[in-house]
């Protein structure tokens, strides 16, 4: 494992979000207190209202990264990139448009969910 | 040396990263920023370990874990070139795809470096140089990457200039990352990254019911914990999969070992996902939430689970949604609930969805508050913490307690949602909802169609041309443009009346029919079929000249058919809807119309049968009736279906129920019907009736004591006449021949023969003569044709008999005969005849008649044939009470070959109690005893073992009822103030019962006679005695009744016997 692993979720009930961009999964709290560990961007330990734009509760399973670079799963899933951590496989929403311009600033991918 | 190699290169790449963060620092980014790109470079880092590691894994194991930084150089180096080389891309889109994918995510990255490089050509140059060294030395390359480098090694060698380079990257990286991302997420780009046999595999491990996330999540807490010890690389916790995981590695052993120690995962048994189905399971479809208001919902759990209910509020944060619902609340619960008062536990039954009343509420002590809300500013009304406006309730729910895929609310579900105040124009915004389900090719060319949204709200006009979301229109209004793109969502079909439409979904869908009325986006619609308006969407019909009567069947049963509901339900299916029939059912004081699922309907009732109108005359199908009382009186058409007395008459100027109206067969009249048989032929209906109260006085004229038989005989003669009209158009089954067992209609009686219309075969046959079977039951009137023999015989013995035993004997003779024919067939018949004629009397007269035919048939059958003489001598026995030497005598001689009833009857004749027992049939009951019984009226020699059979004793006028009564039976005794059950525990000589009362036959006894006693009829499970047929005296088990039919298990055969329920009695429980 390279890099520092993602806080891994403290529970696994309707408290989980995940991080609209990079899927990390994580709770509620843990991602007002220390944001996403992949999108620090989003500063949402700062602004704590961002987790709500940030972060949705409806994704859909959950996959732990143990080893993303060189896991087929998260290459497949392209989360190879990202630190290991809890994430899901897909989330049902978007990015706020705001938050992609945001995005495109800094210069990172966004992928829109697909339908 | 590679490994050399690659470390110099580690050297010399250190410094660039060094010299490009210095460059950062330069451009002055913040420390942040710069921590970001630092991890990004970690995280390039990690990309090329893993590069790496799929290429050299052996290479990895034998290095140790600290080759991490190793290749990075090289990697570095080639992934400039990769994008170089576009040409790859299309050979090995895989290997491209990844390493651009890198390139993307660097992109600010590789810019700055790319200038870098430009900067200090020669170091790159170098470097350069280096990877064409390193690429061409390393022998483990996987063809990929070999292929990959070859190009650039010869583009190198070809000196390619540094700035034409510079230039690609430029252009390159002018680009914005996101369309480039976009290049990447096409479906080819993902098949690049499909599992190859070098990837970790999936595998499957059981963990325990709900945990399943938990499992997945404790995984990587330990591989945290642990560090690399653990082999793992990811675990997959699936939504949908339940008491599973995944996890990804390259071993089983990897897998087993770090499921070790976790209580969660049972990693017994581990299983390989295979290679092409891993994709399978990581690929989940995204579930499209996207709940707005008036969105429609359907309740998935709870009370109203399945109901629909409309979105009016959605807190995304909170994940829950307001919804509106028609309530289903029991008010007298809630009142005692919230009185205090003790609430029964178990819910017994959902309350139906109801409009909530607040003054039937208030009514009920209920309090209703009515409060603002803070957020809406409505009013509600809140009752006991519930939520409610305009009657419906407001409920706030989770979401994941509604489903909201492809929620299609039916017609009427909509309507009953229109609360009274809401106005059309709501309703058109919240129908808009539905549109979301309309298919593809709903609009088409030259549709008319409305604008129900938007500024154009209420333009009609007619469509032009479709587009994928927009609708061309061209505007019913001048001066407008000649065509107009609306959202395909904003447009409603249009329609006016008189259009003749179709329907093409929903509930009726296949309807046809007139337009006539539109209300919004309603249409009241003139079905073709039946007459009737339907209501229905604008948007479920097309234009169309079709005229069909919509679906006329589903599964076996079609518009018109006649189907059995339930054991005493039965209806004519009046309409057919798309999952559901309409049936008028068959009760004939008011027309009841039941909606019945296709699953409700036991079966079709096909069965032909004819029953006898007010007049007694014989009504089947096809008839034309009139019916003469009831509200449809007056009405008249033909019959479409009889069944249990029960007529479906067709009038097609009865506009109601497809035009069917049920109605009582004696509550009408066979139009062109006689009334000459008025009176003679009882219907199936008064002679159940008669069943059940059996008249006391035996009014037939063939009770009259027997005089000289040749007045029996011509008094019989006359019935016989009568009875020939009546026996026109009665179902009769024949009882011997070739077309034995074959039912039919009589269309001719002439003398002793009959001519039978076969349903079965669809032939009319002759028969010689024949033999009358009468059925007291609704299955109608059965006469058997039989072949001339043995009616005959029978015959005889009526006329040469007294009369009176004729009635009783008269089915035992046919037994008589037939024991020696064929013993077992026929005496069920007669079994089933007997009690019938017993119980009543008034039957008793329709029944004569067939007597008669008998007779009219003897003389003929004994001119004809020997084997009628048997059956005739015994008559002559009678009159000369010698039946022995009388049958010894009989011209015929056939009597010897009869010979074991004679025996019997001759010992009857002689000593008759004693024999009866014992007569040849072995049967106690057998018909011999019967056929006796015309010289010995009792008829009690049925009754075996009442033993004190007095043959002369003339017990004539009444045994008629008895004789098939039994003991042992469970019966009830009407006497004059009271009726009792009691037990019959002796058959007396005479013809009277010796009955205990009291049903388990400890009472009172008491004697009484035939007329008082009603057998008590058995039900299912009873124990029974069976008093009819060659079963008499046998006692079994009633294991089911169909219809008139009870299905009898017999105790000592364990036989299982259809038998008439007449013959069938209670047995009393000792």
């Amino acid at each position: 494992m390279g890099s520092a692993p993602a806080q891994i979720p403290t529970s696994f009930g309707h408290e989980l979000r995940a991080c609209l961009r990079c899927r990390l999964v994580k709770t509620y709290d843990q991602f007002r207190e220390s944001g996403c560990e992949n999108c620090t961007f989003f500063k949402m330990d700062e602004d704590n209202e961002r987790v709500v734009d940030c972060t949705t509760p409806n994704f859909n399973g959950i996959i732990s990264v143990m080893d993303p670079t060189r896991s087929w799963a998260a290459r497949w899933l392209r989360i190879s990139r990202f630190v290991p951590g809890c994430y899901t496989l897909a989330v049902s929403e978007a990015l706020p448009e705001d938050l992609q311009n945001l995005c495109e600033d800094e210069r990172v991918q966004y992928v829109p969910p697909k339908r | 040396m590679p490994r050399r190699r690659d470390e110099e290169e580690d050297m010399e790449d250190d410094d660039y990263e060094d010299q490009y963060d210095e460059e950062e620092e330069e451009d002055d980014r913040s420390s942040r920023k710069r921590r970001r790109s630092d991890f990004i470079d970690d995280a390039a880092e990690e990309d090329d370990d893993e590069e790496e590691d799929d290429d050299e894994d052996e290479d990895y194991g034998g290095g140790g874990g600290g080759g991490g930084k190793r290749p990075k150089p090289k990697k570095r180096g080639s992934q400039f070139f990769d994008l170089e080389a576009q040409v790859c891309m299309l050979l090995f889109p895989r290997k491209v795809s990844q390493n651009s994918e890198k390139t993307n995510f660097d992109g600010s990255h590789f810019l700055a470096f790319s200038y870098f490089l430009v900067l200090v050509k020669k170091v790159s140059l170098a470097v350069i140089d280096f990877i064409v060294d390193g690429g061409a030395d390393i022998p483990d390359d996987d063809d990929g990457r070999r292929m990959h480098r070859r190009p650039l090694l010869s583009r190198e060698d070809e000196q390619e200039d540094v700035e034409a380079l510079e230039r690609r990257i430029q252009a390159r990286y002018a680009r914005s990352s996101h369309t480039e991302y976009d290049e990447e997420t096409t479906d080819v780009e993902q098949q690049a990254l499909l599992p190859s046999v070098r990837d970790p595999k999936l595998w499957m491990v059981k963990c325990a019911i709900g945990r399943e996330r938990e499992a997945a999540v404790c995984l990587m807490q330990k591989c945290i914990d642990r560090g690399p010890e653990m082999q793992i690389r990811s675990a997959v916790a699936l939504d949908h999969l339940k008491n599973y995981i995944y996890v990804e590695a390259d071993k089983e052993a990897h897998v087993k070992e770090a499921c070790k120690g976790l209580r969660n995962i049972y990693s017994q048994k581990v299983m390989l996902v295979p290679i092409r189905e891993m994709t399978d399971v990581l690929s989940v479809e995204s579930k499209a939430i996207d709940l707005s208001r008036d969105t429609w919902v359907r309740m998935k759990i709870g009370n109203y689970k399945g109901d629909l209910a409309k979105v009016v509020d959605v807190d995304n944060v909170r994940q829950r949604v307001t919804v509106k619902l028609i309530p289903r609340i029991d008010l007298q619960a809630l009142a005692n609930k919230l009185e205090g008062r003790e609430v029964a536990k178990k819910k017994p039954f959902v309350p139906p969805p109801r409009f909530m009343n607040v003054d039937e509420a208030r009514e009920l002590h209920i309090r209703v508050e009515r409060r603002r809300d803070q957020m809406t500013g409505d009013y509600f009304e809140n009752i006991g913490g519930m939520l409610f406006k305009d009657g419906f309730l407001y409920k706030t729910v989770s979401m994941k307690s509604i489903s909201t895929q492809n929620i299609k609310p039916t017609f009427d579900e909509l309507e009953k949602f229109r609360s009274p105040g809401e106005n059309g124009e709501n309703d058109i915004a919240s129908l808009s909802t539905l549109f979301a389900n309309r298919k593809k090719g709903h609009f088409m060319k030259g549709d008319a169609v409305i604008v129900i949204k938007g500024d154009l709200k209420n333009l009609k006009g007619w469509v032009e041309k479709v587009d994928e979301e927009n609708v061309h229109i061209r505007p019913e209004i001048k001066g407008l443009p000649k065509t107009l793109a609306v959202n395909q969502k904003e447009l409603c079909k249009y329609f006016e009346p008189g259009n003749h439409v179709k329907v093409v979904s929903g509930t009726q869908e296949g309807a046809t029919g007139m337009v006539v009325k539109v209300e919004q986006h309603v249409l009241i619609i003139l079905s073709d079929t039946t007459k009737e308006h339907i209501r229905v969407f604008a948007d479920d019909v097309v234009e169309s000249s079709e005229v069909t009567t919509g679906i006329t069947k589903i599964g076996d049963y079609e518009l018109h058919d006649l189907v059995l509901l339930d054991s005493n339900s039965f209806g004519v299916i009046i309409r057919v809807e798309s999952e559901a029939f309409q049936v008028l059912k068959g009760v004939p004081d008011r027309p009841e119309v039941a909606l019945v699922k296709l699953r409700e309907i036991k079966c079709k009732l096909e069965k032909k049968s004819n029953v006898q109108d007010k007049n007694k005359n014989t009504v089947s199908v096809k008839d034309v009736v009139r019916i003469l009382e009831g509200s449809c009186k007056g009405k008249q058409g033909p019959v479409e279906h009889i069944f249990r007395g029960i007529l479906f008459i067709y009038d097609r100027h009865h506009l109601e129920h497809a035009g069917f109206i049920c109605a009582k067969a004696t509550s009408c009249v066979v139009v062109g019907g006689s009334r000459a048989n008025g009176g003679r032929n009882g219907d199936a209906y008064s002679r159940f009736d008669n069943l059940r109260t059996p008249p006391r006085i035996p009014q037939s004229p063939r009770r009259f004591p027997r005089g000289g038989p040749p007045v029996d005989y011509g008094g019989r003669h006359r019935g016989g006449r009568g009875r020939h009209d009546a026996l026109i158009g009665a179902t009769v089954k024949i009882r011997q021949g070739p077309d034995k067992g074959c039912k039919g209609r009589v269309l001719e009686v002439k003398g002793q023969s009959v001519r039978v219309e076969l349903e079965a075969r669809m032939k009319v046959v002759t028969g010689k003569s024949l033999v009358i079977w009468e059925n007291f039951f609704d299955r109608s009137i059965i006469s058997d044709n039989v072949e001339v023999s043995t009616p005959y015989r029978d015959a005889p013995r009526y006329g040469m008999g007294s009369e009176t035993p004729m009635h009783p004997s008269r089915t035992p003779l046919h037994p008589y005969m037939t024991p020696m024919r064929d013993a077992g067939a026929t005496p069920i018949h007669d079994g089933m005849r007997t009690p019938m004629r017993d119980r009543a009397w008034n039957p008793y007269t329709p029944m004569s008649p067939p007597r008669d035919n008998w007779e009219d048939g003897n003389p003929a059958s004994w001119g004809t044939s020997p084997q009628y003489q048997p059956g005739s001598p015994p008559s002559r026995a009678y009159e000369a009470p010698t039946p022995g030497s009388g049958w010894a005598n009989t011209p015929g001689g056939n009597y010897s070959e009869a010979g074991t009833p004679r025996d019997s009857s001759s010992g009857y004749a002689n000593a008759p109690s004693p024999y009866l027992p014992s007569t040849p049939g072995g049967q106690p009951m057998t018909p011999n005893s019967a056929s006796y019984l015309p010289g010995t009226p009792g008829g009690q020699p049925m009754t075996p073992g009442t033993g004190g059979l007095d043959v002369m004793s003339p017990a004539i006028g009444s045994d008629n009822e008895g004789p098939w009564l039994m003991p042992d039976i469970l019966v009830k005794v009407h006497r004059p103030g009271e009726d009792s059950v009691g037990v019959i525990r002796e058959v007396l000589p005479d013809g009277s019962y010796k009955v205990i009362l009291g049903s388990s036959g400890n009472g009172e006894t008491i004697t009484s006679v035939a007329n008082e006693i009603e057998i008590v009829p058995p039900r299912k499970n009873d124990k029974i005695k069976i008093m009819g047929g060659a079963q008499r005296g046998a006692t079994g088990k009633l294991i089911g009744v169909d219809g008139t039919d009870g299905i009898v298990k017999v105790d000592d055969t364990l036989d299982v016997k259809i038998l008439d329920m007449v013959i069938l009695a209670k047995l009393a429980q000792p």
